[in-house]
């Protein structure tokens, strides 16, 4: 418990967004000192301070919300505001939380960089020519600029891992299910998790915890109670971790090798069994993902057309079909149009069964990857989150394939339906280093249990080499 | 399979996206080197009788089956950007009708 009022949180956190701001970060695109005051009062008339007492919280703006726009950072959705909330953001009220900015992100959650937003691109908070990763950017920029000390993101392919691990972060993505999506703005629906940053694994674990459980608004979302806060554990004694050789190749960074290295010796130390695995096809799981996340988006985003949402972006249309196109022809920026026209190509009539087809079965095969190295007596994988350290702008922006292909290692569990982590091990040339934990579905507390052991014992600003 | 201008004007027509002729090169480029990428799936030897893979739980769990107010506060007329009584005004519909 803290002696300072809501008040008081509420003027600190304003002015953190404010430099924040003023140094160019580019990481929140709503926020002000009228909500951060109505947060307060909110707070102030509750007798009951809740679990997370105070806990300012930043939220990625496709999750929709009635006090502040809702605009996936597309210029489509500019300046729409829901008439109801999200699940994950009413029970962060509930639980004492103070919901204090909607962050910036890649358009509709579609990227690796946080470069394709209609409203800028977020800065790296180490690095101003670097990129954060992507597509919640901005909220993991908050989070690593000590803003706030959580926020939500969310995940079709790694899209928090991955920015966490550029960050020097923890980011949590829990299994397909464990926490609703209602009220998250629809990008793939089977691959879409509502993930969280964290400063800390317990910070993030405390606001999974309160976000997790069944929603009746959500039929995908599993019938159980909200995940317990794991305990750190002071010892992993008995606890196997498989290290899968094909997030380990030859060519990865040796700076992220060196830091893959260290964390593993810490493991050992800690009493950990550290066992070789194998996931044959992992080397499929961009294809694959390229193919499924695109089919999917294309169907989720055809609403957007200007008459059921978004704003008629053409007066001089003539006719229905007129309006559509033109409204979603410059509505749309060009990572997400790209992203629907390969959604239909591949669902397209001739195509369908070629492309979709055959990704939804080599998907199966991912997964029962997953599932025999397990049920083999794995009890975590652990890999690096990303294959390099944070990459400079503008890189990988004309190249949309170089530019998936940093999602290898994270999105596999994506398809998997799979939870994972990702915590700070260290850092190369002054960047950090994500490691992975990896779990099975729905071992969230074992899997945050082993980050937390591991955070205790490594130095996650020490260089590696 | 390779992608050319063509192709993309059709994919952009299912699509309702409008693409101009300037913009098209670099479209086609785009989109053949990702539709080129994922064709490496070809390759791949995958069993037919394998189940498509979906997560989650294994059956939908269904609310009650009664009415309830509908968590819509704001009317469809403070929504719309054009409302004429009772309905949603939209562009007229001689192009879907021609299609």
């Amino acid at each position: 418990m803290t002696s300072r009022t809501p008040f008081d949180l509420a003027a600190e956190v304003g002015a953190r967004l404010q430099a924040a701001d003023d140094r160019g970060l580019n990481a929140s695109l709503h926020w002000s000192e009228d909500l951060l005051k109505a947060e307060a009062e909110r707070l102030v008339a509750r007798v009951d301070p809740g679990v997370l007492a105070g806990m300012p919280v930043a939220v990625k703006d496709n999750f929709v919300t009635r006090d502040a726009p809702t605009t996936c950072g597309s210029r489509i959705l500019k300046g729409y505001v829901s008439p109801f909330e999200a699940t994950s953001v009413s029970r962060l009220r509930e639980a004492g939380a103070m919901i204090v900015a909607k962050t910036n992100l890649d358009e509709f959650a579609m990227g690796s960089s946080t470069e394709h937003s209609a409203y800028g691109r977020v800065q790296h908070p180490l690095d101003p020519e670097r990129v954060p990763g992507g597509s919640s950017g901005g909220s993991a920029a908050l989070v690593a600029a000590g803003v706030v000390p959580a926020a939500l993101g969310s995940e079709t392919g790694g899209s928090v891992r991955q920015p966490a691990s550029f960050c020097g972060i923890v980011g949590v993505k829990p299994s397909y299910g464990r926490v609703s999506r209602y009220g998250l703005v629809a990008f793939g629906s089977s691959l879409d998790c509502v993930s969280v940053f964290g400063q800390t694994v317990d910070e993030a674990a405390r606001v999974l915890s309160v976000i997790s459980g069944h929603d009746a608004n959500d039929a995908t979302s599993v019938e159980e109670p909200p995940m317990d806060v794991p305990l750190r554990p002071s010892s992993l004694e008995g606890v196997t971790v498989g290290l899968p050789r094909e997030y380990l190749p030859p060519d990865l960074d040796p700076g992220v090798r060196a830091g893959i290295d260290k964390a593993v010796e810490a493991l050992r130390r800690l009493g950990a069994t550290v066992v070789e695995v194998s996931l044959p096809h992992t080397k499929y799981a961009v294809p694959t993902y390229y193919i499924i996340a695109p089919a999917e988006a294309s169907a989720n985003l055809a609403r957007y057309d200007g008459v059921r949402f978004g704003p008629k972006l053409s007066d001089e249309a003539s006719d229905l079909r007129g309006l559509y196109r033109t409204t979603r022809g410059t509505g749309f920026g060009p990572e997400v149009r790209r992203r629907i026209l390969i959604g239909t190509y591949v669902l397209s009539a001739g195509y369908y069964e070629a492309y979709y087809g055959k990704a939804q079965r080599i998907r199966a095969h991912i997964a029962r990857d997953f599932t025999t190295v397990f049920e083999g007596g794995v009890d975590v994988l652990f890999t690096p989150t990303t294959p390099t350290t944070a990459f400079r702008a503008g890189e990988k922006t004309e190249d949309p394939v170089a530019m998936y292909l940093a999602d290898i290692f994270t999105c596999p569990a994506n398809l998997a339906g799979l939870p994972g982590v990702s915590l700070p091990i260290g850092r190369s040339d002054g960047l950090p280093i994500g490691g992975q934990l990896l779990a099975p579905y729905f071992q969230e507390v074992p899997m945050l249990g082993v980050a937390g052991a591991l955070e205790a014992v490594i130095d996650p600003v020490a260089e590696v080499r | 399979m390779k992608i050319g201008p063509e192709e993309v004007r059709r994919i952009a027509e299912l699509a309702e996206i409008a693409v101009s002729e300037d913009e098209l090169p670099a479209l086609v480029q785009q989109l053949d080197r990702i539709v080129g990428y994922v064709a490496q799936l070809d390759s791949v030897t995958a069993d037919n009788q394998v189940v498509a893979f979906v997560p989650g739980p294994q059956h939908s769990a269904l609310r009650e089956d009664v009415v309830r107010p509908t968590p819509l506060e704001p009317p469809p007329a403070a929504m719309a950007p054009a409302w004429r009584e009772g309905y949603f005004t939209v562009p007229r519909l001689s192009a879907m009708e021609d299609a």
